[in-house]
């Protein structure tokens, strides 16, 4: 019975339906940690003091693409034929083709050989939206660059080309999956130039981030009313119970409470009333206030307090643990709250090593 | 299908002029094939590419997926209808090109029309199978550089207006590769026997002189137009009369025909001269004849590798001529046979069934009249010079009894009449003779320096065995009396270009011209045939052993062939990158303007516009203030104003270079200097 019992223990696990995601994610991310290493040994282009990655002969990887494997087939292939027959015509042809696959996977190399590559910061985004980074390609030589493309972006993205001491900016994509900095530190910028026979690419080093702001919850309970020491909880519940004063369009992040349904039924689009005419009334976003115990679900739950507490007009202030920022209201106070929460306890606020 | 073609990222989506153009190249591309391929094959791909025309104009014309289907079938048994097969030289091109054209009914994605253009080099190359002529090569070379512009436009990435920016790219390509190209011709190591054989050889036809010889057969050979060997002599020509071009020596006669026989077994393996004196030494380039003879000058005595010279002084290859093929000879203009065995004279008398009565009579009378052999070949030739004899292409036909009919009815025929019967007379006579068949003269090309050989040249003329003197040669034809060479048929039948013995009259100054031109264009035939198509594993092997690295063999060619590579293409690499930076020349000027201030000591600082260096020289040096401010307005106007105009550059110029700055001294503090180039 005991060695039943210890065999079990060395049987698989069967997989059940609530762990093959996890066994799945675990396989993901051993592969992600091996693609990550294997990228830590490519040689990257590092940025000069000016902010500018320029792409040195030796950071230019070339591989031949599908075509350019069929291209070289085709050659070998009359090579041949024109080697067993002495058909010096056909070797002479096939000679010419494999010179110009051979030129061709020079002129590839060359079209980014120099290549001045900076990325600048887009504007904050909430966790789950596109975060924006402009990169700028620069042709410093007197030829001209053409199909240049980044690769790693959301979307495909169209390629570009350079005249002769041209510059062209492009903006480049990136998913967001967690509040903090977004850090873009490599950059893919790829060309299968001349021919699409060779893909030719590098990676440049730039510093740029994006803020992301946590996800805002969908909804959040009325935060702690007026100021002073005692925390007591907020005696009139945000229902509605200030005086209605306006509506406005919707904007991203307006609580869904205040959306006008019978002006959107109207066909009038997404209208917000606005409501809180009381000046006076002063709020603050407590972290202590909340019972959630998951400290990511309560940032959540406070980000979606500061832009109801903005969209009201309220003064508020807003306080975590360890730091706590002042009343006042308006829309760079919601930032400074935004970006507090943003980055409190977790975010990454300097670049990763390179 | 439909569907699909949305799905397409926007820069797999080909555009319409793309298309177009593809099809057009390939459609050019075909050309030249048609001539090759059997009409139905030609139909079909005409018609397939039709249809792809309608379908760039009208894309509802695109075939669906079930008539694609359909059509490949159609295509395919088209194909076997025509060749009976799929494989060999044109079955195979014949499905290639019809495979290609319907691979032209599904260009979808940009990757359809790539591989569509990488597989049209298939269609190129195999036409060099079938022609290797310089006019097809130029053409098709056309197409190669058709095929590097539609992959670059391809690619695209160029913006607007892609054409005008991917030619230049083209261009630069197609011509970094030929350096390229010249090397791996010349370097890269051939085979010098092939490694495996799909049978493209073996429906070709034979062509030039045929195996033997009956009446009519050499007049057929006259009157086709083609081009036999060319011969290039090292030193100075022989005379016309002594250009007996050698081929094949026939010993057997049957009642119509003369052919080879099997006279080798009679004869030693290496024959030999008793006497050879003025020697010859040539160059033979003979087109292929799928045959395995080879022409000598009458009668040669040193032999190139890979050939056999037989106990008749016949040139034999060990293996068809299907290319082009070059050989150096040695021969003796003057010579003298050895006399052969016993067996061989008694095979040479063998007679034909067919001779008459009148045949014998005849050469009784002669035999009766003379006292020597040699008199009597003479007697012979008195013959036809004193009877009426005619020397025409058109001869009549001949019956049962061919060489009765022309010694005594019809009297008038070719070269093969006359050698035929002679040599039938002698062997009557007891005198053992053969005929042998070959070219007689050439046309010199002075141009070139060399001799052409036509089929037109064809010859064929008797060898007598005379005691003392071995085999000599007889020609009954030059026996004829110049008058009665029938010129007027001759002219009709040969073009451009008849042997001298025809004696046609050609001194008209545009016939002259014509000729000239004709010359011209063979002498760059030729010079096409040395320098390409007979570039072989022969020549590679004596430019090794040129650089005393025979011993090595294909490695050593190898090693100079991927050194010779990398050196080009580190040329190539090294103008890419020295390009010059285009700049204009105003800056220039203003470059040398601060280099030179720097020298005294007057560095422009990198934050600094070039008035305020200006005004901080002026203020240094108040000596040079006129002047650099001089050079740095029209700087200004050259450089930043529109349309700045030649003469300020001009004199911004001369400005500059006449202006040295001296280093100053001590007319300025030295404190007061440290203070502005802190």
């Amino acid at each position: 019975m005991t060695f039943e019992r210890q065999m079990h223990r060395f049987r698989p696990a069967p997989i059940t339906d609530s762990e093959h995601p996890k066994a799945r994610r675990r396989v993901e991310s051993l592969r992600s940690a091996v693609k990550r290493m294997f990228k830590g040994l490519l040689r990257k282009a590092p940025m000069g003091k000016d902010g500018v990655a320029r792409i040195a002969a030796r950071q230019i990887y070339i591989l031949p693409t599908r075509i350019g494997m069929l291209y070289a087939t085709t050659v070998l292939v009359m090579l041949l034929g024109s080697l067993n027959y002495q058909n010096n015509i056909g070797l002479l042809f096939a000679f010419f083709m494999a010179s110009v696959g051979l030129v061709a996977m020079h002129h590839c190399w060359y079209n980014l050989l120099g290549l001045a590559i900076s990325v600048r910061s887009g504007p904050a985004v909430f966790d789950g939206a596109a975060a924006l980074f402009e990169v700028t390609l620069s042709n410093e030589r007197a030829g001209s660059r053409y199909d240049l493309r980044l690769s790693g972006g959301l979307d495909a993205s169209t390629p570009v080309y350079l005249n002769a001491h041209d510059q062209r900016g492009i903006v480049f994509a990136q998913p967001t999956r967690r509040r903090g900095l977004l850090w873009l530190t490599d950059l893919e910028v790829e060309t299968r130039h001349p021919m699409h026979l060779f893909r030719a690419w590098c990676y440049a080093r730039g510093q740029a981030s994006v803020l992301v702001y946590p996800r805002p919850a969908v909804a959040a309970p009325p935060p702690v009313q007026d100021s002073g020491d005692t925390h007591r909880p907020a005696a009139r519940t945000g229902e509605g119970a200030d005086d209605y004063i306006g509506s406005r369009e919707y904007r991203h992040g307006d609580s869904t409470r205040h959306l006008d349904w019978k002006a959107f039924a109207r066909q009038r689009g997404l209208v917000v009333k606005q409501f809180g005419g009381d000046d006076g009334l002063e709020v603050w976003i407590d972290w202590a206030a909340l019972r959630t115990p998951d400290a990511e679900e309560r940032i959540r739950l406070l980000t979606r307090q500061v832009l109801d507490a903005e969209a009201a007009n309220l003064r508020f202030g807003m306080r975590l643990p360890g730091t706590e920022i002042g009343l006042a209201s308006g829309a760079s106070q919601m930032q400074r709250c935004l970006r507090e929460l943003a980055l409190f306890d977790d975010g990454q606020t300097t670049p990763p090593p390179h | 299908m439909m569907a699909k073609q949305h799905l397409l990222p926007i820069d797999e989506q080909p555009e319409r002029y793309q298309t177009l153009a593809l099809v057009m190249t390939v459609s050019t591309a075909y050309l030249p094939l048609a001539r090759y391929l059997n009409w139905r094959v030609t139909a079909f791909v005409a018609l397939v590419l039709l249809l792809r025309f309608a379908a760039v104009r009208w894309p509802a014309a695109a075939p669906g997926r079930w008539l694609l289907l359909t059509l490949t079938f159609v295509g395919v048994a088209n194909c076997l209808l025509a060749n009976h097969t799929l494989i060999g030289k044109v079955g195979g091109t014949s499905l290639l090109a019809t495979m290609l054209a319907l691979k032209l009914l599904e260009l979808r994605a940009r990757r359809d029309h790539r591989i569509s253009a990488i597989a049209l080099c298939f269609v190129v190359v195999v036409q060099f199978l079938f022609d290797q002529s310089m006019g097809l090569t130029l053409y098709l070379g056309g197409i190669a550089f058709m095929i590097v512009a539609l992959l670059v436009d391809l690619n695209g990435g160029m913006g607007s207006n892609p054409i005008r920016r991917a030619m230049p790219v083209v261009l630069r390509i197609s011509l970094q590769a030929l350096p390229l190209t010249v090397v791996l011709f010349a370097l890269f190591p051939r085979l010098t026997s092939p490694l495996w054989s799909l049978g493209f050889d073996q429906d070709r036809a034979t062509m030039g002189m045929s195996e033997s010889m009956e009446p009519g057969s050499i007049s057929e050979l006259v009157i086709n137009g083609d081009l036999a060997f060319r011969a290039r002599f090292d030193q100075r020509p022989p005379r016309s009369d002594q250009l007996y071009w050698r081929g094949l020596v026939l010993w057997e006669v049957d009642n119509r025909k003369w052919s080879p026989g099997r006279a080798g077994q009679y004869q030693p393996a290496d024959p030999e001269l008793t006497q050879a004196a003025e020697r010859i030494d040539y160059e033979i380039v003979l087109e292929p004849s799928q045959q395995r003879w080879m022409f000598s000058l009458d009668l040669p005595i040193e032999h190139p590798p890979n050939t056999v010279l037989s106990g008749d002084f016949q040139l034999l290859s060990d293996r068809p001529i299907t290319t082009a093929k070059r050989y150096r000879l040695t021969s003796a203009l003057d010579f003298r046979t050895a006399v052969p065995v016993e067996a061989e004279q008694r095979y040479a008398l063998r007679l034909p069934a067919n001779t008459s009565a009148r045949m014998h009579a005849i050469v009784k009378e002669w035999q009766l009249e003379t006292d020597s052999d040699w008199a009597l070949v003479q007697k012979g030739l008195d013959f036809f010079n004193r009877e009426e004899f005619h020397y025409t292409l058109l001869p009549p036909k001949l019956g049962a009894n061919p060489w009765d009919e022309f010694l005594f009815e019809t009297r008038s025929g070719f070269c093969e009449h006359y050698a035929g019967s002679f040599a039938v007379l002698m062997r009557i006579a007891g005198l053992p003779s053969r005929v042998v068949l070959g070219y007689l003269g050439g046309e010199p090309n002075r141009i070139g320096g060399y001799h052409l050989i036509w089929q037109s040249d064809a010859h064929a003329w008797v060898e007598v065995l005379i005691a003392g003197r071995g085999w000599v040669r007889v020609d009954p034809t030059s026996a004829v009396a110049p008058s009665r060479v029938d010129n007027r048929g001759a002219s009709r039948l040969l073009g451009a270009y008849t042997p001298a013995r025809f004696h046609i009259d050609s001194s008209g100054v545009l016939s002259i011209a014509i000729r000239q031109l004709r010359l011209l264009a063979d002498s760059i035939d030729a010079a096409w045939q040395r320098s390409i198509l007979d570039y072989s594993a022969a020549e590679q092997t004596r430019l090794l052993d040129r650089l005393g690295l025979a011993d090595y063999g294909e490695f050593a060619l190898a090693g100079i062939m991927v050194t010779a590579v990398t050196v080009v293409m580190g040329l190539i690499l090294v103008g890419l990158i020295r390009q010059p930076d285009a700049i204009d020349p105003a800056t220039h000027c203003f470059a040398l303007l601060c280099r030179r201030l720097a020298a005294v000591g007057l560095v422009r600082h990198a934050h600094e516009g070039p008035l305020d260096f200006a005004a901080r020289v002026a203020v240094a040096r108040p000596d040079f203030a006129p002047r650099v401010n001089a050079i740095t307005d029209l700087y200004i106007r050259g450089r930043y104003m529109p349309n700045p105009t030649a003469a300020d550059i001009q004199s911004l110029s001369r400005l500059v270079k006449a202006f040295v700055p001296t280093k100053q001294r001590r007319s300025f503090s030295d404190t007061k200097r440290r203070k502005y180039f802190a």
